[in-house]
């Protein structure tokens, strides 16, 4: 049976065109670039592949083992450990994952010159 | 409206399109001079659901353009104001030390008008909860969907700090745009601004709401890219078409100094409101406009050469349009060619000003006058030149109007100045 890190490994590869070896239990999902926006759609991804579904308390993911620890305890009905208390005033886990993203300080803003997106 | 002085004149310097007639500016002014249209039968899935399946829809691959995962980000009209922006600030660095890098980026803004947004995001939205009954809505809608996502996106694309301002005053949209990008560096509040229009709004729910409002063309069944008839007396309509245009404005001044190839210059911009009816147009208040964009630019209707109309090919603005031409240039009227491009481009709607406003800097660099393509039947009602049928090529346009008029009154005119002027 393929294990959840074989599962993630294949959507992290396809969806953010990551090298296999790359993606390992303790890389830092920052570092493979990917940001709050991208947890929020990795979840999404996520609740399709693994057939689960979000609990609304936000989650604290920052490694690519945090999130495959976090698929098991749903897959096995647990309440996942990277869960965090619903604090007042937090509605989702998207939301928590987008407002404590760090900022991204770029300081090539004073190019001109295309930075991403169009090639 | 009082005369203004404008301490700084304003240099177009670069353009970039995604249209129906092309993906360039060059393209685009060829297609419309020959008269090709880019009105065609749509084929999209939902297309046997619509009365008139018919749309100017933009030639357009993303794949060229975008990769997978910046892809899953971007309405479709994000990705054209995009495409857009990113040719019209290479085409401002055509010479060789041409570089914007001297503007202090705080300085340089985006101005970005769209009519609806990203329908084909929210249209998807829809089908997901209404249609599939499912609640799982893609993570990335309100994103996709805020109608300032494509400027936002060309603010992070390009590095530029300076404001990054959205106008959706439906067709007249990018017409704003453009005027309020010119308003501030002309005062010297910017140096340099990215300003235009992105519509994609050939989406189910976008052209349906089109067809109840009964403004869309029935299908010319003989020639369907001629469905659209400006100022036609059988004109019966207006087409929906989708795309981007883009322009580089900055200072005159600063644009001879590092070299940069002038394209054209706009030399003021007009606004007016109807305050009368949502959607009936009023002759007062596009003379209003036409007047003000004449008194911003320090011009007399005697100086204008030629018009970009509104021209949308409905029975009501095209008789309201040529009145209110008459209105403000009286016998002159009679002497201005007056092209009307949206039979061949089609409504672009919150992009459509902006693809005018490059088309017309194109007539005056070419000394061509644009045709009104599909004026089959002269209208008694529609008495002024509109140049039918087939461009005037070897005439001198040195100085024009584009007007954009709008549903909820909101009417824009920009006086502009070809190169050689």
């Amino acid at each position: 049976m393929i294990s959840t890190f074989e599962r993630l490994r294949c959507i992290l590869v396809k969806d953010y065109q990551l090298a296999p070896e790359a993606v390992t239990m303790q890389a830092n999902l920052e570092s493979l670039g990917i940001d709050s926006l991208g947890v929020a759609e990795l979840l999404f991804s996520i609740e399709d592949e693994f057939r689960v579904t979000l609990p609304p308390e936000p989650a604290e993911l920052n490694s690519v083992g945090d999130v495959v620890n976090y698929i098991d305890a749903l897959v096995a009905g647990r309440k996942p450990a990277a869960l965090r208390p619903f604090p007042t005033g937090e509605m989702n886990s998207a939301a928590h994952v987008i407002s404590n993203a760090t900022p991204n300080i770029n300081t090539s803003n004073t190019t001109t010159e295309p930075r991403f997106l169009v090639r | 409206m009082t005369r203004v002085q404008h301490p700084r004149r304003v240099a177009v310097t670069g353009m970039g399109l995604v249209s129906p007639l092309g993906d360039s500016a060059q393209a685009a002014f060829d297609a419309a001079a020959a008269g090709r249209s880019g009105v065609g039968p749509l084929s999209a899935a939902f297309a046997h659901r619509l009365v008139s399946p018919i749309a100017a829809t933009a030639a357009f691959d993303p794949s060229a353009h975008f990769e997978s995962r910046q892809f899953r980000m971007l309405d479709r009209v994000s990705q054209f104001a995009l495409v857009a922006a990113k040719q019209a600030v290479d085409d401002s660095r055509r010479a060789p030390a041409a570089h914007l890098r001297a503007y202090l980026p705080e300085r340089c803004g985006v101005f970005v008008g769209t009519g609806m947004g990203g329908t084909h995001t929210i249209d998807d939205g829809y089908q997901t909860l209404y249609g599939d009954e499912s609640d799982r809505i893609k993570p990335f809608t309100v994103l996709m969907g805020m109608y300032n996502a494509p400027a936002a996106w060309i603010g992070i694309e390009h590095g530029l700090l300076g404001p990054n301002l959205t106008y959706t005053t439906a067709c007249s949209s990018s017409a704003v745009a453009i005027g309020e990008a010119w308003l501030r560096v002309a005062s010297g509040h910017l140096d340099m601004a990215v300003a235009g229009g992105a519509e994609a709004p050939l989406s189910f729910g976008s052209m349906k709401a089109w067809e109840a409002l009964h403004t869309l063309a029935p299908v010319d069944a003989a020639r369907p890219s001629a469905s659209c008839k400006p100022f036609s007396k059988n004109r019966c309509g207006m087409v929906l078409g989708e795309g981007a245009a883009m322009l580089v404005l900055e200072t005159w001044d600063a644009a001879l100094a590092r070299g940069a190839v002038i394209v054209g210059e706009v030399l003021g911009y007009g606004l007016s409101n109807d305050a009368e009816h949502i959607t009936r147009p009023s002759i007062h208040g596009q003379a209003r406009a036409m007047r003000n964009a004449l008194l911003s630019a320090n011009l007399n209707p005697e100086d204008i050469d030629a018009i970009n109309a509104h021209g949308t090919g409905t029975l009501a603005n095209d008789v309201t349009e040529t009145a209110a031409i008459k209105d403000v240039f009286g016998a002159h009227a009679h002497r201005l060619p007056i092209s009307a491009t949206k039979a061949l481009h089609g409504h672009m709607l919150g992009a459509t000003g902006a693809l005018e406003c490059v088309l017309s800097l194109m007539s005056m660099q070419h000394g061509v006058a644009l045709p009104t393509m599909h004026l089959d039947v002269a209208d008694p009602d529609c008495d002024l030149d509109y140049v039918p049928q087939q461009a005037r090529r070897g005439v001198e346009v040195r100085t024009m109007l584009s007007n954009s008029f709008a549903f909820g009154g909101t009417n824009a005119v920009l006086a502009l100045r070809g190169a050689t002027g």
